[in-house]
């Protein structure tokens, strides 16, 4: 079998995994959809109070935020949910069955982030869609389409930092505060819910040196159509570049600390 | 001093002249802390192609260590382990596709997963070509009389079919060695008899099983040959 088809097949098997137990939990995707209706709602209220630049009316802020609450969802799934099951595999033992499968722990570890992304996208998607419904958010429809594959290939270019996290985990076995700050540093310096011209300067570098900057300006681009602090060609290079660059590193990264786990003994601790 | 030392003296392993060895274990070693005594200490062994082989120790003995580092899970400070020539480190796949583990415990189980999907999991995971895997998991279900309790989550079985679902899964892609850990904890008697059947049929076909546990003398099982860790070194018994 080719690595390729290996990798599908690892992936196939945690989807059906993860969906099993997700939906063995009743109310729980209902539970999830509402905290995003609840944080759309919250936003439309607050977006009544907005009047500044380079927001025309409260509707433009409104429509920048959902797209950016909607991203932030897809951000806490991919780097909040590895760390959090590495944790629960290390602790019921299930991780060790990963390691001495034919699969392989990196592979395997690599899948395990394709559910949680997928669920975070339908949340997000039906969080822009009661915002579209309840509150007449105004959508792009002529770009719309073009989110899709924009979506797919922020999500590669945001997967190895959950892998990154994930090789912390493998070392430290506590690292889903690391993820925490991570995300919450990212909320603040990649615009998801205030222009990051916003920023003072001595900061704004960092919001260049993150995919995930280009990714929130891309899609509200496609989705709302907010101006971009930058060409949409150039968006797209940056989050080719990350995910190019960073994907292989953060494999090598998860691989070192399985390898360093395996010969300290700590594989099988938590 | 341990039950076994005081037994009869014990004779260091030696490795065998013949190459009739499907997995073996060259010179390893493995210390927890620098300055404590190794727990492992320079191992040679040898499992023989389709033998049934005990390993036995007292707790803390360092078995456990032992068979995770065999089955590729640790690795040793030094030394080195091949199974039938593959390295587990660098043709792991290979490796494992041949190699079944199942470990101490009653862990390694999802609690909401149904015993069937877990079959089914492990047979993705082991990368059995998409026709074959039907096949394996009706034959692990009906291998441990866990076709009634197929369907059912694994949270709500006792402690006893919860190890034969993991056995199942030890033995469910069809490996050639397989390296079992305390497998009887649990099992009733009907339990014990299944697994000894299972052994059976799977050495019948030239397959190779290394029991482990503290005491392996009585399993009901003929050996062809016992072995005990003690202070780090293996001893033939």
């Amino acid at each position: 079998m080719s690595a390729l088809a290996a990798a599908a097949t690892g992936a196939n098997a945690m989807f059906k995994r993860d969906f099993a137990i997700f939906v063995s939990y009743r109310g729980r995707l209902l539970m999830r959809l509402t905290t995003g209706f609840v944080s759309v709602a919250l936003f439309y209220y607050i977006s009544r109070l907005v009047s500044v630049r380079p927001f025309v009316s409260p509707d433009d802020y409104f429509a920048f935020v959902v797209v950016g609450i909607a991203i932030t969802e897809v951000v806490i799934s991919v780097l909040g949910t590895l760390p959090a099951r590495i944790g629960q595999e290390l602790y019921t033992g299930t991780f060790e069955r990963l390691v001495v499968s034919p699969l392989g722990p990196v592979t395997g570890l690599v899948s395990m982030t394709m559910f949680p992304l997928l669920l975070a996208y339908l949340t997000a998607i039906t969080s822009i869609a009661f915002a579209v419904i309840v509150f007449g958010m105004p959508l792009h429809w002529e770009t719309v389409p073009l989110a899709i594959p924009a979506a797919l290939l922020a999500s590669v270019a945001f997967i190895p930092f959950a892998v990154f996290v994930g090789a912390a985990m493998m070392i430290f076995k506590q690292a889903a505060s690391l993820g925490g700050l991570i995300t919450t540093g990212l909320s603040f310096v990649a615009g998801f819910l205030f222009p990051i011209a916003l920023l003072p300067a001595w900061i704004r570098w960092t919001s260049e040196v993150q995919p995930f900057t280009p990714a929130v300006e891309l899609l509200r681009k496609l989705l709302v159509d907010t101006p971009m602090t930058q060409p949409a060609a150039i968006a797209v290079l940056k989050l080719l570049g990350f995910a190019v660059v960073l994907f292989p590193l953060a494999v090598l990264a998860l691989k070192s600390a399985i390898r360093y786990a395996q010969q300290k003994g700590t594989v099988t601790e938590y | 001093m341990t039950h076994a030392a005081q037994v009869e003296p014990p004779e260091v392993v030696r490795l065998p002249d013949a190459g009739g060895a499907i997995l073996s274990a060259f010179g390893v070693t493995k210390r927890w802390r620098r300055n404590q005594a190794p727990i492992l200490d320079g191992l040679d062994f040898e499992l023989p192609r389709g033998s049934l082989i005990g390993l036995q120790g007292a707790n803390g003995a360092g078995k456990t260590t032992f068979l995770r580092i065999l089955a590729g899970l640790f690795l040793p400070d030094s030394g080195s382990v091949s199974l039938d020539g593959l390295d587990p480190v660098r043709q792991r796949r290979a490796y494992q596709r041949r190699l079944g583990f199942v470990a101490a415990g009653q862990g390694a189980l999802y609690a909401r997963i149904s015993v069937k999907g877990h079959l089914e999991y492990w047979a993705r995971l082991a990368l059995l070509p998409p026709g074959d895997r039907r096949t394996a998991v009706e034959l692990a279900l009906g291998q441990f009389d866990l076709l009634p309790l197929a369907g059912n989550r694994v949270d709500r079985l006792s402690t006893g079919q919860r190890q034969r679902v993991r056995l199942a899964m030890g033995f469910l892609h069809g490996p050639d060695v397989v390296l079992l850990d305390e497998p009887g904890n649990s099992l009733d008697e009907a339990g014990l008899d299944r697994l000894h059947s299972v052994i059976d049929d799977f050495r019948g076909s030239g397959k190779t099983v290394l029991w482990c546990g503290p005491s392996v003398r009585n399993l009901g099982l003929e050996l062809d040959a016992l072995h005990e860790l003690v202070d780090g070194k293996l001893v033939r018994l």
